[in-house]
């Protein structure tokens, strides 16, 4: 229950770069990845919200639509973006983990 | 089907370019998801979401200057008419003066605008001072003379903004008889409320005669035909009013209009924002006043203000806030677009 709180915080921005940092993945690629790492489930219309702003930001680009389907890469920019995010996420995970073992908890 | 329906009218809540650029793919998505077993709905109900938030933010929106000088006209229309819309209830909404003391009737029965009238009650003989005006009064007081000045004031910046909104149109809009008939809307429905005001001054009767039994006999004019029109009058000026608000909305969907003066209908509709959230916080003390003042006059001898629909004070407010929160977000997303429009479009 607690996870799936957690899960439902987590930044979407985040969770669609980290998938696509995998390889280019289609929509529905997308939301079974960010489904199966975090347990986050988007729907169509969250997810077409994150790909139109990272589009725009220059941080993934559209690759030629394969029938209905057309599939996303990330770009230079959305990884450095990425990499920068998770390395304060990693710092702030860090000291938690040192302050949560400080606790005993 | 039902679901398929859900998800095709969700869709159609989407801007067109964002349609054309992404339903396609949306639609494979939401196949996918539903033969996997998740609800149409929920689907829909995300889609519906997304489409307010591309509505809102106009993320991903092209940067082609058409697309976002329709969205500056559209944000200037919401940002003004939720004051058209709510303002005038806000003045219904307070109704007809009256003054009221423990000593009696008091008179003259209304304040003057600033509130500055000697106070009378009947004595026994003659006319005595009134008890003095319970503090929380003036505070009514001032409050109602800057909602009247917030009202007018904001009255003379939309009529500005309107005069130069219709000029614009006649000058550059492509279908520019049609618009200028729907901007020019609100100017008809005046006509047409002068119009009814003319004739029924025609017909009202401007003399009259004692009938012997205390009742007035009019000797001229139609008091029928005054009645009649009085009604006509009502619902000519309150559907005018409507119409004109819908017309001038859809002016602003349609008209194409130079980009200074799409910056002048940003400056407009910021301005009356601002306003409108003065207006809110005048009312709200003066309801305010209203209630401390009925709790002074409980505890001493005071000559109390009280309108005749107070009691709609609270719904107004809440109103208020709904209806000011739309238009600042819409003032916002004006200041916005025209920034964009300003520094990557000319």
């Amino acid at each position: 229950m607690a996870s799936k709180r957690l899960g439902r915080t987590q930044d979407p921005t985040i969770l669609v770069l980290t998938s696509l940092s995998g390889g280019p993945k289609h929509g529905y690629a997308v939301i079974k990845d960010i489904e199966s790492m975090s347990g986050v489930s988007f729907g169509p219309g969250t997810l077409y919200g994150v790909l139109a702003r990272l589009e725009e930001e220059g941080m993934v680009e559209p690759l030629p639509a394969e029938g209905h389907r057309r599939p996303y890469r990330i770009t230079g920019v959305g990884a450095a973006v990425l990499r920068e995010r998770l390395e304060v996420t990693v710092k702030v995970a860090d000291v938690a983990f040192k302050r949560l073992g400080a606790l005993g908890a | 089907m039902k679901g398929n329906s859900a998800v095709e009218g969700a869709l159609r809540c989407y801007p067109t370019w964002w349609r054309a650029r992404y339903a396609d793919e949306v639609r494979a998505v939401t196949d996918d998801l539903t033969l996997e077993g998740r609800s149409t709905t929920r689907v829909a109900l995300d889609l519906l979401l997304g489409a307010l938030k591309v509505r809102a933010r106009a993320e991903g929106m092209p940067k082609v200057y058409r697309l976002w000088a329709t969205r500056t006209r559209l944000s200037i229309a919401a940002a003004t008419l939720p004051w058209l819309l709510t303002a005038p209830l806000v003045l219904i909404a307070m109704g007809n003066q009256s003054l009221h003391s423990s000593a009696g009737r008091v008179f003259p029965p209304q304040l003057t605008v600033f509130g500055t009238n000697d106070l009378l009650v009947m004595g026994r003989h003659a006319p005595i001072p009134a008890p003095s005006l319970a503090p929380a009064g003036r505070i009514v007081v001032g409050a109602t003379l800057a909602i009247t000045v917030l009202f007018l004031l904001t009255v003379v910046v939309l009529a500005i903004g309107w005069i130069r909104f219709s000029g614009g149109v006649g000058l550059s809009s492509a279908h520019r008889r049609r618009v200028a008939l729907l901007v020019w809307a609100p100017g008809f429905a005046l006509l047409a409320d002068i119009a009814v005001v003319i004739a029924q001054t025609l017909v009202r009767p401007t003399s009259y005669q004692s009938s012997g039994g205390g009742a007035m006999v009019p000797l001229n004019g139609h008091p029928e035909a005054t009645h009649v029109l009085g009604i006509i009058l009502a619902v000519v000026a309150i559907a005018g009013w409507l119409v004109s608000i819908v017309c001038v909305a859809m002016a602003a969907k349609r008209a194409e209009v130079v980009p200074k003066d799409l910056r002048f209908g940003r400056n407009v509709s910021v301005i009356v924002a601002s306003l409108f959230a003065a207006l809110l916080a005048a009312y709200a003390i003066w309801g305010i006043g209203l209630i401390m003042q009925t709790h002074q006059a409980a505890h001493g001898n005071f000559t109390t203000i009280a309108y005749s629909n107070q009691y709609l004070w609270l719904p107004m407010v809440l109103l208020l806030i709904v209806t000011l929160s739309l238009s600042a977000f819409s003032a916002r997303a004006a200041a916005r677009s025209w920034r964009v429009i300003s520094l990557e479009l000319l």
